[in-house]
């Protein structure tokens, strides 16, 4: 793991010098609240332009361009798949049984296990492929963004599955529960994902939002076949339906005033958050990303497909620490410790320079001295995780706020 | 976080561009989203000769060829230009509602409900068919969409074409929310709103006076009439729009029937098809079965259907379990649970018998099943539950889906019952029942204003469906073929029945000719390019020997001895493929006919009769084009080599069979011209010896020929069975000959695209049922393990009391086996090629290029061989395999077309007997006395074929002559003698017992036995009543064992 990370993080190495590293994380890290070099607000997003829907033979597209020019397009195509079982052998009889509509339990009998894998879906059914200018495809960066950004994809049904009763099945299984056609059928989603322009900023916040964009935009063909029959799909693509359904209009007028039309089954977003000294700071820049005493991956999603139910939460599906590129900068030398000013002190000072220089050699920087920078040692404090994922999850968060602002695109 | 979305619409190219988005499930399963881009122009022309517009900027064509002669409009620079012409006229038709004149814009359904008023020449004029329409068209309907496409290129009807999704002003794109029908509807009215401020706008720029057509619309979509009423667009339905027509009551009734929208009123006789997904996944699972559905010829509620995952075929019982499917459908059925398997009718049930009294009109009240008919089930089942080995209960199914209709055209006529008398004068539409020729197909209902018209004529109908709440299918006329039993109507009504191509031949068919007509000639000048690679065999004696009166002479021989003792042999072919070249007008035509079609007084041919009686036929004493094969061949008929070479040969003479046996016959003729045809019989004996020996069959067929010369002698006279002579057998063994040899010719050098033609080995079990029957009946045993164990079997099978008892089984034994096939050679392993009557393990049709198309393809394949020319175009399987299906298609029918106008004839013949009777003794019974024999035994009545006649025709129990009975029974009796009879059917004995109500005494009963030989009356009468009201059909009476 540790080569991956180093070479993730390597490839963002800010070259800044000391004294910059220095200036910029005192003032993220500011008691009262941090000055970011761009003004912006701990909490405020870089503003973006997003459009979905732009790869007309995709099932489902979205661009989003940064205002520093990085760009992402994202691509998802889906393709319909025979579901392997362990026995394939499917009684027609059973059809029919099934067509009485009566199907809710009643044939456990024929092993638990192929029918959980069928229903629940399979992480293997979504595929993604990250592709980044300068980098080959199977290099550190890549490989590590897509993992992450697929886990909280289709990871999410492992911790939201909670009964896998016949009528609850698709609603708590996560995406790969949605890929789902029949018990011997699945949709099979090929994710592209591909940036612009080489990175200026860690990619992952616009990769994901990105692909959050294109897969609510994904729609897949009517099924005109009922239940266990071989698909059979309407041929009109205006009848296709929302892999993640859209609020009706109907719907919003209804409850336009009680609750949000958003608070339906969303696909997860990757946000990425910062700490410096006891601030927390979303959407770091790539000056910012430099300083950072640590970074964080947090996934999340809404999974409930209950637009009534209250508490039809943001979730949060995954934590990744990631490597701070901070670790690797040179570190600055105090006053103290530099030859030049050095050679300016007394020789009183020989015997207490003698003594505190192997210290601070082997501790590296040992204490802060103002002003000087010393490279991050990672590690960030328990109490300071649990507020960046309260300020993601709570009501009115930055999560509910990205999540809003996400759905303010429109979707064609 | 702010989100921009770029806008499009202020983009200079989005107007001309726009994209259609749908949704392509292939075959292997894969679900595609398409996109096309559309890039809309304003160039499309809307082909009016009242725009000058459109005309200035219409695309040119391609070519570069003129063909706007006929256009009247000056354009500046028309030499330049060479636009298609415009088809709409100038001063279209006006109606009572548009006397102005008027363009019609048909939507969909106006031409699924009418297209047979489409095509009624003159019906319609000025119509403009929108692309929108076409291609909806043709997702819902091939044929009718093939039918359009034909109208459109005809110039007559002035159909155009218009690509109004094409053009900018006319394309439409569909808004969110909406339907594709809706968008369609919108796009018809757009193009009719188009249309009128067009030609507006033209008539304005050209300050022309003539009147601006109304542009209307048909549709039977009330929405769509009310929106274009609301956009003052003139719509009208398809109904309405007829009834202003002259001549609106023919043309009424060509509408289809099915309306839709027809809500479901009462009730739902037929269970619902199962999904399309439900049953691929049947079928892909093996649950349920793919096949064609057949009606059993002597009981209409017994279908059966062929799949491939039995031997057998699946019993369909009863019309709940047929479903709406018709004779000839590709259906789906399932298995029924083993409790309700049945053993196959032993039962004659006509679909007229049965359901006679049922009111066309009334519909609420049926049932699906009638209770008459629920009765004859009945006792079948009781049958079946039965104790013999023939009676074992068989799978039945039921149909579940319908893969494809083939319905066609059906010819038929209104069965009176179901006309009421009310109205039998009035022009109130009503509907009645027609009664199609082919028994197979269930009565349909049509809707007609002239039944009294229609009623005593053949007329043609069309179904168009059959709701689940509808018992019968439902259809229209499309014309009347004209009175009963008049000639031409009858014959017509075949060649519809038999899908025979009876048309005159098109004049691009005629400008492929030679253009020296009757006066070609083979070039005298050997430098002639036609004399390249031509042998010249104009020395050798060759002569001809066909049936008398042959004018298309395909096939010639000659033989001649060789120095070292062999001798020289050679069956020369007409050069056929000489005339008709591949790809030209005249070989699709040809390609299409397949074969030359043989009706007792008329021939239809496959190619035009100039090539056919003329240029091709190797007439005597004229040099002819031939594709020759020599062979040489030792005294006792061994093959040393052979030879195939495009020749040039001179016949001596044409003999008839029966001239060529008398020269032969007769000692005093010494030259060398009979010589060598001894030589030909005595290699020809020895041949089919050794065919024989090889296990060919010597089948039979129920052939009757009927010579018309003699005029005026009894017609009943000129039906004779066809006499075989030794020299038909000399004829026939050298085309098999040929046939064989060129097929091995042709294989080599095409090993996957060579025409052959393979009769395979019948299935044991098709059999079966004869088998029993002679061994319970004859005690013989009928080995069927191989070709020559069966031939062998067969010689066996005698009677020395009843000669003709062989000739009997022949004839059963052929029905059971499977019929010969032409196919291409990569469609088939090699060891599946095998002839099995013949014994051959390979071959093809080589012998009658002017009258089989198959033929004509093979020439072409063993010109290529030799090397005289390319293989271009041959060498196309998939093409070859088309070809192939259509051949067998159009062969069988051929076949059915030629026994069915025989039967038609003797049945003529029987009829002018009665009448010439009847002249002289008054009324009374009239038929000719004949021997039959029993060919199979149901419970109520047995089948007896004639082979006086070459006819087979059923014999109920009312039409038994008893002992004791003095009188035959006459046609008036028959329905009081229909319920006094009384009948006992042994299965296992195959015996029919018939005795008169309460006399079951054996003195005063009747008994007869499968395979026996009896005395029976034939006569033709008029049918009352039933299927064929005032139609003549043959009756047989059995007077009594001979």
């Amino acid at each position: 793991m540790a080569p991956v990370l180093q070479a993730s993080s390597a490839s963002q190495i800010p070259h800044f010098s000391p004294a910059e590293l220095s200036y910029l994380y005192t003032s993220l890290a500011l008691p009262d609240g941090s000055i970011r070099p761009d003004g912006r607000s701990p909490t405020q997003f870089r503003p973006l332009t997003a459009e979905t829907g732009i790869l007309p033979g995709a099932s489902g597209s979205a661009r989003i361009g940064f205002a520093d020019g990085t760009q992402a397009i994202v691509g998802i195509k889906a393709e319909v798949e025979k579901t392997v079982l362990p026995s394939d052998t499917l009684d027609l009889r059973q059809l029919h049984l099934q067509d009485q509509a009566n199907y809710a339990g009643g044939d456990d009998a024929d092993g638990g296990r192929e029918r959980s894998s069928a229903t629940t879906g399979q992480s293997s059914w979504v595929q993604m492929s990250i592709e980044i200018p300068g980098f080959r495809d199977d290099d550190a960066l890549p490989v590590f963004l897509s993992e992450m950004m697929r886990e909280s994809l289709v990871g999410s049904a492992a911790t939201a599955t909670g009964g896998t009763d016949g009528e609850s099945r698709g609603k708590f299984a996560g995406l790969k529960g949605r890929l789902v056609i029949n018990r011997r059928w699945h949709w099979r989603l090929y994710l592209d994902i591909l940036l612009l322009s080489p990175p200026l900023s860690y990619p992952l916040p616009l990769l994901s939002l990105t692909t959050h964009l294109a897969l609510l935009s994904t729609r897949l063909p009517k099924l005109k076949s009922k239940k266990e029959e071989d698909p059979l799909f309407d041929d009109d693509w205006n009848a296709a339906e929302y892999l993640y359904p859209r609020p009706s209009p109907a719907y919003d007028s209804r409850m336009g005033r009680e609750g949000p039309s958003h608070q339906l089954v969303r696909p997860p977003v990757t946000l990425l958050i910062i700490s410096a000294g006891d601030n927390i700071i979303f959407d770091p820049s790539r000056e910012e990303i430099a300083v950072a005493d640590s970074v964080l991956a947090v996934s999340i999603g809404r999974e409930d497909e209950d637009p009534k139910a209250n508490n039809a939460k943001l979730k949060l599906l995954s934590i990744r620490t990631i490597d701070p590129p901070s670790r690797l900068t040179q570190p600055g030398v105090p006053d103290s410790e530099n030859a030049t000013t050095l050679a300016a002190s007394t020789s009183t000072t020989a015997d207490e320079v003698g003594s505190q220089n192997p210290s601070s050699t082997a501790m590296g920087s040992g204490e802060e001295v103002p002003g000087v920078w010393r490279p991050r040692r990672g590690g960030v404090k328990r109490s300071l995780i649990s507020r960046m994922v309260k300020m993601v999850l709570e009501k009115g968060g930055v999560g509910e706020e990205v999540m809003e602002g996400l759905e303010g695109v429109e979707v064609c | 976080m702010k989100s921009l979305r770029r806008d499009f619409s202020s983009s200079p190219q989005s107007a001309n561009v726009s994209s259609k988005v749908f949704v392509r499930s292939t075959k292997s399963g894969k679900v595609q989203k398409i996109v096309r881009e559309l890039y809309l122009r304003q160039d499309i022309p809307c082909s009016s000769k009242l725009c000058s517009i459109c005309y200035s900027h219409a695309p040119v064509d391609a070519d570069g060829v003129g063909k706007d002669a006929k256009n009247t409009l000056v354009v500046n620079n028309a030499d330049l230009q060479s636009v298609v012409p415009f088809i709409l006229s100038d001063r279209p038709a006006g109606t009572k509602a548009f006397p102005g004149g008027h363009y019609i814009v048909p939507d969909t359904n106006a031409f699924l409900n009418g297209m047979d008023l489409f095509e009624q020449p003159g019906a319609f004029r000025d119509v403009i068919v929108l692309q929108t329409v076409l291609e909806e068209l043709k997702n819902q309907s091939l044929p009718l969409y093939n039918r359009l496409l034909a109208l459109i290129k005809t110039d007559e009807n002035r159909f155009y074409l218009f690509f109004n999704e094409f053009r900018l002003e006319t394309h439409v794109r569909r808004r969110p929310e909406e339907t594709i029908n809706d968008r369609n509807d919108r796009a018809i009215r757009t193009v009719a709103k188009w249309y009128r401020e067009h030609l507006h706008q033209a008539s304005r720029n050209g300050k022309m006076e003539k009147a601006i057509p109304a542009i209307v619309i048909i549709t039977d979509d009330k929405e769509n009439i009310r929106k274009a009423r609301e956009e003052n667009v003139p719509a009208l339905s398809l109904l309405d729009y007829v009834a202003g027509l002259e001549d609106s009551d023919k043309l009424l009734d060509m509408i289809n029937e099915s309306k839709e929208g027809k809500g479901q009123r009462g009730e739902l006789f037929y269970p619902e098809y199962y999904s399309m997904s439900k049953i691929l996944t049947g079928v892909r699972a093996g649950t349920l079965h793919q096949g064609t559905f057949n009606i059993s010829p002597y009981n209409y509620l017994e279908g059966s259907v062929s799949v491939s995952a039995f031997d057998k075929p699946l019993l369909v019982l009863g019309r709940n379990n047929g479903n709406r499917a018709i004779s000839g459908d590709i259906v789906v059925v399932e298995v029924l649970p083993k409790d309700q398997w049945k053993s196959p009718s032993s039962k004659i049930v006509d679909e007229e018998a049965v359901t006679r009294n049922e009111n066309p009109e009334v519909e609420d009240h049926e049932a699906v099943v009638t209770e008459r008919e629920q009765k004859a089930l009945q006792e079948e089942v009781k049958k079946a539950h039965g104790k013999n080995a023939e009676g074992k209960p068989h799978p039945t199914a039921t149909v579940v889906g319908i893969v494809k209709r083939n319905w066609r055209q059906y010819v038929g006529h209104v069965d009176p019952a179901s006309t009421s008398s009310l109205t039998k004068t009035g022009r109130r539409q009503q509907t009645v029942f027609v009664l199609p020729m082919d028994k197979k197909i269930p009565k349909i209902r049509i809707t007609t204003r002239r039944a009294a018209d229609l009623l005593g004529q053949r007329i043609l109908i069309t179904v168009d469906a059959w709701e689940r709440d509808s018992r019968y299918p439902a259809g229209h006329v499309v014309r009347s073929l004209g009175e009963f039993e008049s000639k031409g109507a009858e014959i017509e009504a075949l060649l519809l029945e038999y899908n025979v191509q009876y048309k005159p031949f098109p004049k691009v068919v005629l400008d492929c000719l030679p253009s020296e007509g009757h006066n070609w000639a083979v070039p005298a000048n050997k430098q002639d390019p036609g004399w390249k690679d031509r042998r010249d065999l104009r020395d050798r004696l060759i002569c001809s020997i066909d049936p008398p009166g042959c004018q298309d002479i395909d096939d010639a021989l000659h033989a001649r001895p060789l120095p070292n003792g062999n001798f020289e042999v050679g069956v020369h072919i007409a050069d056929v493929s000489h005339f008709v070249r591949p790809g030209n007008a005249m070989d699709t035509e040809a390609s299409m006919r397949g074969t030359t079609v043989y009706l007792v007084d008329k021939r239809i041919d496959m190619l035009p009769p100039l090539l056919g009686t003329d240029l091709c036929s190797l007439k005597p004493h004229v040099e002819r084009y031939a594709f020759s094969t020599i062979w040489e061949i030792t005294p006792n008929a061994e093959i040393i080599s052979a030879d195939f070479t495009k020749s040039v040969i001179l016949s001596r003479e044409a003999f008839s069979y029966e001239q060529a046996q008398l020269r032969i016959d007769d000692s005093t003729k010494t030259d060398d011209l009979t010589q060598s045809m001894r030589t030909l019989l005595h290699l020809s004996k020895v041949l089919h010896q050794k065919r024989m020996d090889a296990g060919a069959l010597n089948l039979a067929s129920p052939e009757i020929k009927i010579e018309t010369e003699s005029e005026l002698s009894d017609p009943l006279m000129d039906v004779k069975t066809k006499a075989l002579l030794a020299t038909n057998s000399l004829v026939e063994e050298f085309m098999l000959l040929a046939n064989i040899t060129v097929a091995s010719k042709v294989y080599d050098s095409f090993p996957q695209t060579t025409l052959l033609r393979r009769h395979a080995s019948p299935p044991p079990q098709n059999f079966e049922g004869l088998s029993t029957q002679l061994q319970k009946k004859r005690d013989l045993k009928l080995d069927v393990s191989s070709s020559k164990s069966l031939a062998d079997s067969l010689d066996r099978c005698t009677d020395p009391k009843n000669p003709f008892f062989n000739t009997l089984i022949r004839i059963l034994a052929t029905r059971c086996m499977t019929s010969a096939e032409y196919f291409c050679a990569g469609a088939h392993a090699e060891p599946e090629f095998r002839h099995y009557g013949l014994a051959s393990p390979i071959y093809t049709h080589f012998t009658s290029p002017i009258r089989r198309y198959a033929d004509l393809v093979v020439h072409r394949q063993l010109a290529a061989a030799i090397g005289f020319s390319t293989a271009d175009g041959l060498s196309r399987r998939s093409k070859l395999e088309d070809i192939c299906k259509n051949l067998n298609y159009r062969h069988r029918n051929a076949q059915f077309a030629g026994r069915a106008s025989i039967e038609y004839y003797v049945g003529q013949a029987l009829k002018a007997r009665g009448e010439r009777l009847a002249k002289h003794d008054g009324d009374g019974n009239f038929g000719v006395d004949e021997e039959g024999y029993v060919m199979r035994v149901f419970e109520n009545g047995i089948v007896v074929f004639v082979p006086r006649f070459g006819i087979e025709g059923i014999v109920r129990l009312e039409d038994f002559m008893l002992p004791g009975d003095t009188v035959r029974p006459t046609t008036d009796a028959r329905k009081e003698l229909a319920l006094r009879r009384d009948s006992d059917f042994d299965a296992e004995e195959y015996t029919l017992r018939v005795w008169e109500n309460g006399h079951p005494e054996p003195e005063s009963s009747a008994m007869f036995e499968l395979f026996e030989r009896v005395r029976v009356n034939v006569s033709s009468v008029k049918e009352e009543s039933v299927r064929a009201v005032g139609k003549r059909r043959v009756r047989i009476i059995v007077l009594g064992k001979a």
